[in-house]
């Protein structure tokens, strides 16, 4: 009833006209009844690779890096940043079209899932990431990738561990900027170093690592997030500047630096 | 407010709340409804959304990153029947960046090809409804 709803809604869509709708709005001061929404929804990292491959070709099996032997944290912020690298390393993985190393992460994921003991709400998509990685069904992979993520911050939610979900969302961040600045950095142009800009989501992470309780807070990872963070904000964040060949290399080093840093650190 | 200030306040949580009400599941499932013809044209449909309540004439503000090289689409839905609802998309500067945008008696969506990376504002309205507050949400694609 409700799809014969919808579909009959849009036989009936119209095209709006322009002139209803204001061409140019004060973002500096939005009406108050215009209230800002909360919710930040971060970029998946093939969505910045979809515009990558467009300007070139990319050579993603260079950027791909193993799980193999991929070790479990020692503590759950750890472990919540190490998933988000494993996930987005799935994304890579899907754009070398590596179906083993998909299916390698398929298994790490469950492996970090079930140490931050949300086990069960991946295993059904780690199960249909092997079947779609066997079918080379590279769509099908991607769209599992985001549904494990979905899914596993969704159960942490529900656990009350809010900030452990945003971890899991910087940590596949900082893979993601880190692969894009290794392939802007093996051929350069300025479109494609302008994928970096990127300052309401380094606003978003700043913020949110700001604001983690003291029991997270406390982890030397966590300071070591937020110094990188900020590293990184002056040098993607201002508008309409163009980012250099040495600006990518610097924002690479960085994100790098805190990506070896979430794999190695004892703590 | 600033610029800067909008971007700082809008940051918080990546998921909606656990407690995200049915209705908002309903307005979602008309959204990834509305959404259906543009997947079979390759766009791939995020799993995460945003959602919420509004009054009639009442508009909501998101931030969102978009790129440079990708095509965009945003699909709104809501669950009440002759609720008129309405996605409009602007760039840091304030301007009016949709290339294409359309609406229905329980859905709304807009099409983005940015001409630039960076910051831009999702503005969602409820222009008409017979409740006093009407759920809404909003999913995107891209390709």
């Amino acid at each position: 009833m409700k799809q014969s709803l919808v579909l009959s809604s849009l036989l009936a869509a119209s095209t709006v006209s322009f002139a209803q709708t204001p061409q140019k709005i004060d973002v500096g001061s939005l009406p108050s009844q215009a209230t800002l929404v909360e919710n930040v929804v971060v970029p998946v990292p093939s969505e910045v690779f979809s515009a990558l491959d467009r300007v070139g070709k990319p050579n993603w099996e260079q950027v791909l890096r193993t799980t193999k032997d991929q070790a479990v944290g020692e503590s759950q912020p750890q472990i919540a940043l190490q998933l988000g690298l494993v996930i987005a390393e799935g994304f890579i993985a899907v754009e070398a079209e590596n179906t083993e190393e998909v299916k390698r992460i398929g298994g790490t994921v469950q492996k970090l899932s079930r140490a931050l003991g949300v086990e069960q709400h991946v295993t059904k998509h780690a199960n249909a990431i092997l079947k779609s990685a066997d079918a080379k069904d590279w769509v099908g992979v991607r769209k599992e990738l985001d549904r494990t993520l979905k899914d596993v911050r969704k159960a942490m939610l529900d656990l009350g561990s809010e900030p452990l979900s945003q971890l899991i969302s910087l940590g596949g961040w900082l893979r993601g900027t880190e692969a894009l600045t290794d392939v802007v950095s093996r051929a350069y142009n300025a479109d494609s170093a302008e994928l970096l800009h990127q300052p309401v989501l380094l606003d978003y992470f700043h913020k949110r690592l700001t604001s983690m309780p003291a029991n997270i807070k406390k982890n030397p990872l966590i300071d070591d997030m937020q110094k990188g963070v900020l590293e990184i904000r002056p040098l993607v964040g201002m508008e309409g500047a163009q980012i250099s060949e040495r600006t990518v290399k610097d924002v690479g080093l960085v994100a790098g630096r805190l990506v070896k840093s979430i794999n190695s650190k004892i703590n | 407010m600033n610029r800067l200030s909008l971007a700082l306040f809008a940051a918080a949580a990546v998921l909606l709340p656990a407690s995200a009400s049915a209705t908002i599941d309903d307005s979602l499932s008309f959204a990834l409804e509305a959404a259906d013809p543009f997947v079979k044209q390759g766009f791939s449909v995020r799993e995460d959304y945003w959602g919420g309540d509004l009054p009639v004439k009442q508009t909501k503000a998101i931030v969102h990153q978009l790129f440079k090289g990708i095509e965009y689409w945003f699909w709104m839905g809501t669950e009440v029947k002759d609720a008129k609802i309405s996605i409009h998309v602007y760039d840091s500067d304030g301007n009016l960046v949709e290339v294409e945008a359309k609406t229905a008696s329980r859905s709304a969506m807009a099409r983005v090809v940015p001409k630039k990376t960076g910051s831009y504002y999702l503005i969602v309205e409820v222009e008409k409804s017979p409740e006093e507050r009407t759920h809404w949400a909003l999913a995107y694609g891209f390709r």
